[in-house]
């Protein structure tokens, strides 16, 4: 928690890199592609995907997921830590608004992502139907193995405190 | 329009009109569905797993993960426009859930057709991907098709 001078201070701050726990692999294309009943063969087809791209490629769609964390491992697991959450900003509610993905360059089997977190941008506050807070935006940036810039992922969330119910009673009830 | 993979076609840029309506596909999200969601996604925030948790956040039962919504906006383009589609951008805004039980839907308008600085031949693409209650997520998407007249 902070004021909004506090947040504004944070822009440009930027996360450490985190690592994909798997490289880019096939099994975990298939088991997406699966979910979403994509039958596209850049996917399914190692000579069709070798003859357009390269290579097997993995859906755009599943960006986020090679940065999922795994649920256990030997020696533990770090707990997240979002670095929208870390600005000291008033508000200890978040939802996000909108996602925005570029995408400059095939993700392919094998590639080991890694990501970077900035923040970007803190909108004055603003009052919403949820409640009184701000706008934060957040660039993530993934790169492959080699340093390239795969992806970049601009993210907007409001940081916000629920709008208190009223004293007469009417607004008692969340919408 | 050329043949790509056996029983596909690729749209070439050509081929596309602005104002043209990127057909509708609609899939069943089932309860296993929505539980694949999050075993194939790694995300296993418990709204997508947990009835109960989902009732205490307000929402009737789990629900798909953004993730979700992101492959079957890209599938709403690609199952058009076809494999050797690029998908350069996607924009999303989530305004409601989709829940197991529910039938979704995504389809889209072309607005655009443009070439960029680079030479590349791009169609500007808005989708909602939705249920039976209406819109539950507006996208817009740019894409690179493959030209013919730089065949």
């Amino acid at each position: 928690m902070g004021t909004y001078e506090d947040g504004l201070k944070m822009i440009g701050a930027k996360s450490e890199v985190r690592f994909s726990e798997s490289e880019i692999n096939w099994p975990m294309i298939k088991y997406y592609c699966a979910l979403v009943e994509d039958a596209n063969p850049s996917y399914w087809d190692g000579d069709f995907a070798r003859e357009r791209w390269g290579s097997i490629i993995a859906p755009p769609g599943m960006l986020q997921v090679w940065m999922s964390r795994i649920q256990w491992k030997p020696g533990g697991i770090t707990p997240a830590a979002s670095l929208a959450d870390s600005i000291p900003l008033p508000g200890d509610t978040l939802i996000n608004v909108s996602t925005e993905a570029e995408f400059l360059r095939p993700m392919r089997i094998g590639d080991q992502l890694n990501v970077v977190d900035e923040i970007a941008a803190i909108s004055p506050e603003k009052t919403t139907r949820l409640g009184t807070g701000h706008f934060v935006t957040t660039v993530a940036t993934y790169r492959n193995q080699r340093g390239e810039v795969v992806a970049r992922n601009t993210n907007q969330l409001f940081r916000f405190t629920k709008n208190q119910p009223s004293s007469d009673g009417a607004a008692g009830k969340e919408a | 329009m050329r043949p790509s993979y056996p029983g596909m076609l690729q749209r070439e840029w050509e081929d596309v009109t602005e104002g043209e309506e990127v057909p509708r596909i609609t899939s069943d999200v089932t309860l296993k569905r929505v539980i694949m969601d999050a075993a194939a996604t790694w995300d296993y925030f418990p709204g997508h797993h947990n009835v109960e948790y989902a009732n205490q956040q307000g929402q009737k039962t789990i629900y798909i993960n953004t993730m979700f919504f992101q492959g079957f906006i890209d599938r709403v383009i690609t199952d058009w426009a076809g494999p050797e589609t690029w998908i350069v951008r996607r924009k999303m805004t989530m305004q409601r859930s989709i829940y197991a039980g529910d039938t979704m839907f995504g389809e889209g308008k072309v607005t655009r057709r443009w070439v960029d600085d680079d030479g590349r031949h791009l169609v500007d693409i808005d989708i909602a991907i939705g249920n039976d209650d209406g819109v539950a997520c507006p996208a817009n998407a740019t894409v690179e098709l493959p030209s013919a007249g730089a065949r």
